[in-house]
């Protein structure tokens, strides 16, 4: 098992992939930034740096400036093909300073410690379907934060280390320091004791991702409220949480602190899950309220103060109402979006362009920037999806354009995605919304089902929101044009089905394929109710 | 929904003669169960389980006078002693492995119990419901219940008798299942000591000492189950590995499993007695030939549980569920025999012979699920009765199921999920240059923080240049819900490149399938 263990470790395998921060959806990646303390031994040190060429030319042909999912991916891609690969990579620590090692937003503040914490809350109701399953055990059981933050911390530093070695392995120059760029093909290496490098490439991508927003207008917010770059590195509970913000990073924490047994608010001022079916995040909304989180709705804080006991006071707007109201928590979490890590690039001497709006670099279907060798991947880049495997394939995918005569674009059609709540929520393709905008209602489908999974009968488990959905186009070929699913396990079943909406799936065609029984990845082949014909879409029976 | 198929299924009965709009005519007035007269009924269906009643709903939205003889409870099979309550233990048993990790994850639970009785009435509660459900569905589809076992009749034309009234129709569909076997007592003396799965299900305590005697996906279920909720548990097997017909991989991988988990797993073994003790326990006496080496004999005492998972009969060796296809006189005739009066023809195994449309060997009767004995699976039954309903009663001359690249999932620990060719299979068909595999094991992110590792292995079967899909399996945390959408895209023809292209969703294990390298 030991074997088997590193072999996980050091494998491509899971490690690659790890970056891409809480949740399926948007996972923001690589904070780019790196290594706040570097071990004393760290592998990857002992490279020599390729030597400089005595016609001055570059040294590197490709710098990497992140190592987190799209960073890390794009480099060893590289290297794959003989090349020079240099990697920067250097966390700046969180405004309550919280700093993490190698590989991003992904593996040390993102989906890895999230999906983690996720199960832990998911243990949490097992405790409870147990005891219908015949288990008796004593109650109330408690749950020790600092045990499973702990556990949760340690692999993190397992995976560190891991992306230590694998760079390693692969000849992967790494600088645990701070990049700007100095001209287009120098950047300026900054280490945390103010160490000066200069590194120069052929080629420099840019990856450095995104960090988590404050609200830097509401008092007190920046003092005293941590953001998900903190959450999962506290050594004791954050006990009463106030999560500000109706993103899946916001639903997902406060899912899984109320799993664990912690009293959780969620204070959303909109629409939770924007961009998201907004029929399906209504229902992963109503099924965490079901499950014990509170939600003040149409809210939006106006101050934070930290009263004599220590514990946080906070002032908030009631837009219904009209009213001001107010309650104490011991932790504020904010969770209102994230902003891209472009600030100490310096992409303005560059020519390097972004979005005004949004900071975010703009990119081409090539990942290229306004500057012909600079690119840019991941959470960074204007218009893509904020998710680690999307980073990680575009960043092979231009590895491979640049040293190994491909031409593949990255293809962000399709993306599937899962929102690691309570109730799982997994999507591929187009909101019903969005099905509705592009092609008119006309002319699409929509099967559906209310199902109840089977585990949840005996364990007598609400199964109010389980719900599958699946928008078609109405022509005779039925093209599948998104699928939703919320229920147990939501990221593994939506999987195979977003390589069959890839490959073309049609509605005929998913018909065509014997269900699985009895799971709850079954339902989706046995939809045959439409929205349109008004009938009761409850299943009954096998 | 009715109303739109009652008009697709007027367009069967014109196809199907007159009969149809006769029995149109007569429907008012006619509907009490059993007082029908012969020829009323356009479907007879034998057998109320997953492919019966799926077939005579389906039938009976389309417009048929339909009638379902069903001696038991509704459901058959899979809902009575089948994946359903086999899911709710394998349910139970899950959560003694998330007991295992509670505490890695942060939660004291200082004290467990477990209570067998506690999970037994609630799985009989549940069953009970769905058989409350099956019956209302039926009822509602207006079909006919005729309470009883159903046999053929020397008549001319098919004729079923039930509580000796006659019934015929023009269609009769057989699907009476099957159940599971015991050794006769003349091959292994005391063999009739021990139970079936169906004895499983009437448990009323968890067994202290359980032995299992089989090596198929029954058996393994059963013993997992058993052994993860804490009886002592033995699987005999005669061969070296369970699940012989799967993958190598995953037949190897689980077989390592069982050990892993504490399965006493006793191979090239065969069981020589059984006898009872004194204090109403058994004892079994075994043979264990490990080929090359002199076979040694062995005694398991004080088992509480003798369980044999040997395969599943079906006529004419016993009738399943009661039902008779044919006079009782036919016990002799095994080996293709034909029934004269009827002209049903049934293999050596006892399974009812069937052409691709369900067809039998008599014009007129069909069969469907585990009586034909191919892919033994409520999904595959339920299709098959369904496609056969729109093929007599809708007039889609084509309509039948596809047997290729059904899905299957095992509920072993961990799950094991399976579709299309092995590996084995892929090279005797395509020939080893043709065949290329890609495989990965890992340990799922799940065990990240755990003491218990349980690892997740996966392989994908391609051939030809664009190596397409032929084959995946796997074993390992989620693979039952992991399997269902890949099965989607393996039956539309995917190929390595498809699932290249598809991005992945992190963290989960599915992911690692888009991802081989």
């Amino acid at each position: 098992m030991a074997a088997l263990q590193r072999r996980r470790l050091l494998g491509v395998s899971g490690l690659s992939r790890t970056v891409r921060a809480l949740s399926g959806m948007g996972c923001p990646l690589g904070s780019g930034l790196a290594e706040a303390a570097p071990p004393p031994k760290a592998p990857g040190e002992d490279l020599p740096s390729p030597s400089h060429d005595p016609h001055g030319k570059n040294e590197y042909d490709l710098l990497v400036i992140g190592g987190g999912s799209g960073g890390l991916a794009c480099a060893k891609e590289a290297a794959q093909f003989g090349r020079q690969v240099a990697v920067l990579d250097y966390v700046e620590p969180s405004p309550q300073g919280t700093k993490w090692g190698l590989g991003g937003t992904c593996v040390n503040v993102g989906c890895i410690p999230k999906k983690l914490m996720h199960q832990a809350a998911l243990l949490g109701s097992a405790l409870k379907d147990a005891q219908h399953y015949g288990w008796n055990i004593a109650q109330p059981v408690h749950h020790t934060w600092s045990v499973m933050a702990q556990a949760v911390q340690n692999y993190v530093k397992s995976l560190n280390w891991g992306h230590r070695v694998q760079l390693q392995d692969k000849k992967v120059k790494y600088f645990n320091m701070k990049g700007s760029f100095s001209d287009p093909h120098t950047v300026r290496g900054l280490t945390k004791g103010g160490k000066e490098t200069i590194v120069t490439a052929e080629n420099i991508v840019i990856a450095t991702g995104g960090r988590p927003k404050y609200p830097m207008h509401i008092a007190g917010a920046l003092e005293y409220g941590i953001t998900s770059d903190d959450l999962f590195w506290l050594k004791e509970s954050p006990g009463k949480t106030l999560v500000v913000g109706a993103s899946y990073v916001s639903l997902e924490c406060a899912g899984f602190l109320t799993g664990i047994g912690l009293d959780t608010t969620v204070m959303m001022r909109s629409i939770p899950l924007r961009g998201f079916d907004q029929q399906m995040a209504s229902l992963v909304t109503e099924h965490m309220e079901s499950y014990g989180t509170k939600f003040l709705k149409r809210c939006f804080p106006t101050k934070v103060e930290k009263l004599e006991s220590n514990r946080l006071q906070v002032t908030w707007k009631n837009t219904d109402l009209g009213t001001e109201e107010t309650d104490s928590f011991d932790t504020v979490l904010w969770a209102v979006g994230r902003a891209p890590d472009t600030e100490t690039l310096n992409l303005e001497t560059v020519g390097v362009k972004t979005n005004s709006e949004t900071g975010k670099i703009i990119v081409d279907a090539s990942e290229a920037t306004s500057v012909p060798h600079i690119y840019a991947v991941g959470d960074i880049t204007e218009g893509r999806p904020e998710l680690t495997p999307t980073a990680i394939a575009a960043g092979k995918l231009l590895a491979q354009r640049l040293f190994g005569q491909s031409s593949e674009l990255m293809d962000y059609d399709n993306v599937p995605t899962t929102v690691f709540t309570p109730l799982e929520y997994g999507c591929v393709g187009l909101s019903e919304e969005a099905a509705v905008q592009c092609y008119g209602s006309d002319n699409i489908e929509v099967y559906h089902a209310y199902y109840k999974p089977l585990e949840f009968t005996v364990a007598e488990r609400d199964a109010t929101q389980c719900y599958v959905k699946m928008v078609c186009l109405r022509e005779r070929a039925q093209r599948i044009l998104g699928l939703h699913f919320i229920g147990p396990n939501a990221g593994e079943v939506i999987q195979g089905f977003a390589l069959g909406i890839k490959c073309g799936a049609t509605y005929p065609q998913l018909m065509k394929t014997v269900g699985i029984h009895p799971t709850c990845a079954e339902e989706i082949t046995k939809l045959h109710i439409t929205k349109r014909s008004g009938l009761d879409a409850t299943v009954t029976g096998c | 929904m009715s109303t739109l198929t009652r008009g697709a299924g007027a367009g069967a009965e014109r196809e199907w003669g007159g009969m149809g709009e006769r029995l149109r005519g007569e429907e008012v007035g006619l509907t009490e169960p059993g007082t029908m007269a012969a020829a009323a009924y356009e479907l007879l269906v034998l057998g109320g389980g997953s492919g019966g009643l799926a077939g005579a709903r389906r039938a009976a939205e389309l417009g048929a006078r339909v009638a379902l003889v069903e001696p038991r409870r509704f459901g058959g099979t899979c809902v009575n002693v089948g994946c359903v309550p086999k899911k709710v233990m394998w349910n139970t048993a899950v959560h003694a492995e998330f007991i295992h990790d509670h505490a890695d994850y942060g939660f004291e639970t200082p004290s467990v119990k477990f209570n067998w009785r506690t999970i037994k009435e609630k799985r009989d509660a549940y069953v009970r419901r769905l058989n409350e459900i099956y019956e209302n569905n039926v009822k509602k589809a207006h079909i006919d219940i005729i309470r009883g076992y159903g046999k053929f009749t020397a008549d001319p034309e098919p004729t079923i008798e039930v509580n000796g009234k006659k019934y015929t129709a023009p269609h009769i569909l057989i699907a009476t299942g099957g159940r599971p076997a015991v050794p006769p007592d003349s091959k292994i003396p005391g063999a009739s000591l021990g139970m079936t799965s169906d004895g499983f299900f009437d448990l009323e305590e968890l067994p202290r000492r359980s032995v299992i005697v089989g090596a198929g996906y029954i058996a393994v279920e059963i013993v997992g189950i058993l052994s993860t909720l804490g009886s002592k548990s033995s699987l005999l097997i005669r061969q070296d590995k369970v699940l012989r017909t799967f993958d190598s991989m995953i037949s190897s991988n689980c077989t390592q499993e069982l050990e892993n988990t504490g399965v006493d797993v006793w191979k090239h073994t065969q069981v020589k007695t059984v006898t009872k003790s004194s204090c109403g326990l058994l004892d079994v006496t075994v043979t264990s030939s490990v080929p090359g080496r002199k076979p040694t004999e062995g005694v398991i005492r004080d088992v509480d549980c003798l369980l044999w998972a040997v395969g599943i009969r079906w006529p004419p060796a016993r009738v399943p569920r009661g039902h008779r296809l044919s006079r009782p006189s036919w016990g002799t005739c095994r080996g293709g025999c034909r029934f004269p009066w009827q002209g049903v023809q049934v293999d050596a195994k006892g399974h009812v012979v069937v052409d691709e449309y369900q067809n039998t060997t008599r014009r007129g009767v069909y069969a469907v699920g585990d009586v034909c004995g191919r892919a033994l699976l409520t999904p595959v039954a339920i299709a098959a009765g369904r496609k056969l309903a729109h093929r007599l009663f809708e007039g889609k001359r084509e309509s039948r199921l596809d047997y290729h690249n059904i899905p299957t999932v095992v509920f072993s620990h961990p799950p094991i999920g399976t579709v299309g060719l092995t590996e084995d299979e892929a090279v005797a068909a395509h020939g080893r240059e043709n065949v290329k595999i890609y495989s990965t094991s890992f340990t799922p992110l799940y065990h990240a923080v755990t003491q218990r590792k349980v690892k997740c292995v996966m392989k994908l079967v391609c051939v030809g240049k664009e190596e397409k899909v032929v084959g995946l399996h796997m074993q390992g945390l989620g693979c039952d819900e992991i399997l269902q959408g890949f099965a989607v895209a393996i039956k539309m023809g995917a190929t390595k490149a498809d699932l290249d292209n598809t991005v992945a969703i992190h963290p989960t294990s599915a992911e690692e399938l888009v991802t081989l390298r």
